[in-house]
């Protein structure tokens, strides 16, 4: 099951008052989810980020199975954050580049997240930097062949976010002569000479910053 | 309400949350609160929480999770407010 799934969270456009209410936060978060950010490992996490953390792994995980299940509807409590994995001494850092992209998150001071959805499990390694959050799902831990980018842009218009995003992923695939298009499913896809590649792609916009995922063959 | 008076409601709802006013005048029963008007996903459980406010409603997320065409979201709405009354 060849699939990927990524999203991104400006958390300059959160709004924090109403992420830490009751009746907003349980929308996104289960009981169980919630105490989780009781743990010390947390310390330097705030409520409203680990909330949006946690919708950031969610949407990704339905971003993965839409791909392969149109029919997929996104419930964010039906997808259950069951372990979470901070590295140790974690502390927010400033984005300084404009751009980071890399395969893989070795090195990158990442959260390890793992996430049930019925019988499925899946994979999660999620980047929080003092302005985003962004995180990649896979089904397998092995992110060896999981290809992604995040970038910061000049305008929060809907339609330049999206050119953007496709720009930047077209100057990271490993083939120029390949169009970033849709499916009929509106599912976002790869074409060469008119076929459609079985590399599957995932992208997410929101303000300022875009980012994207692609994943090759193991 | 008729479901025209939750559509009219439900416009000024979802207005926050869209930069597609064009879209957003024209909006119908068949209406992709994601796709047509280009809200960003991450603002649907705002659209949620005002609607709750709004009819003075709860939506569990069984229901929430249908809510991603105008249609969908009247049909919620519409029974909410008829356990209600």
């Amino acid at each position: 099951m060849l699939s990927t799934g990524n999203d991104i969270v400006s958390l300059n456009a959160i709004n924090v008052t109403r992420t830490k209410q009751p009746n907003f936060y349980s929308k996104i978060l289960t009981p169980t989810e919630t105490a989780l950010h009781q743990q010390p490992c947390f310390a330097n996490i705030s409520f409203e980020i680990f909330v949006w953390l946690l919708w950031s792994i969610k949407e990704s995980t339905f971003k993965f199975l839409q791909r392969i299940d149109a029919d997929t509807l996104f419930t964010p409590v039906k997808f259950e954050v069951s372990e979470i994995q901070i590295p140790l001494g974690f502390n927010l850092q400033n984005f300084d580049s404009s751009q980071l992209t890399g395969i893989d998150f070795d090195g990158l001071n990442a959260i390890l997240s793992t996430i049930k959805f019925g019988d499925h499990i899946f994979y999660s390694n999620s980047l929080i930097y003092r302005v985003f959050v962004a995180s990649v799902v896979n089904n397998t831990e092995d992110f060896s062949q999981t290809h992604w980018g995040i970038k910061r842009i000049d305008s929060d218009d809907i339609e330049i976010q999206s050119a953007e995003v496709r720009a930047f992923l077209a100057d990271n695939l490993p083939d120029k002569n390949i169009v970033i298009s849709k499916n009929p499913r509106d599912i976002p896809v790869l074409l060469k000479d008119d076929l459609e590649l079985s590399i599957p792609i995932s992208l997410s916009h929101h303000e300022y910053y875009i980012a994207y995922s692609f994943q090759l063959p193991v | 309400m008729t479901r025209q008076e939750i559509l009219n409601e439900l416009k000024k709802v979802i207005s926050p949350y869209t930069t597609n006013k064009e879209m957003l005048a024209q909006i119908n029963e068949d209406t992709d609160l994601l796709k047509d008007l280009k809200i960003n996903s991450a603002n649907l459980v705002d659209i949620i929480i005002d609607a709750e406010a709004k009819y003075d409603i709860e939506i569990d997320y069984d229901e929430a999770d249908k809510m991603m065409n105008v249609g969908s979201c009247i049909d919620v709405i519409s029974e909410k407010i008829g356990q209600k009354q």
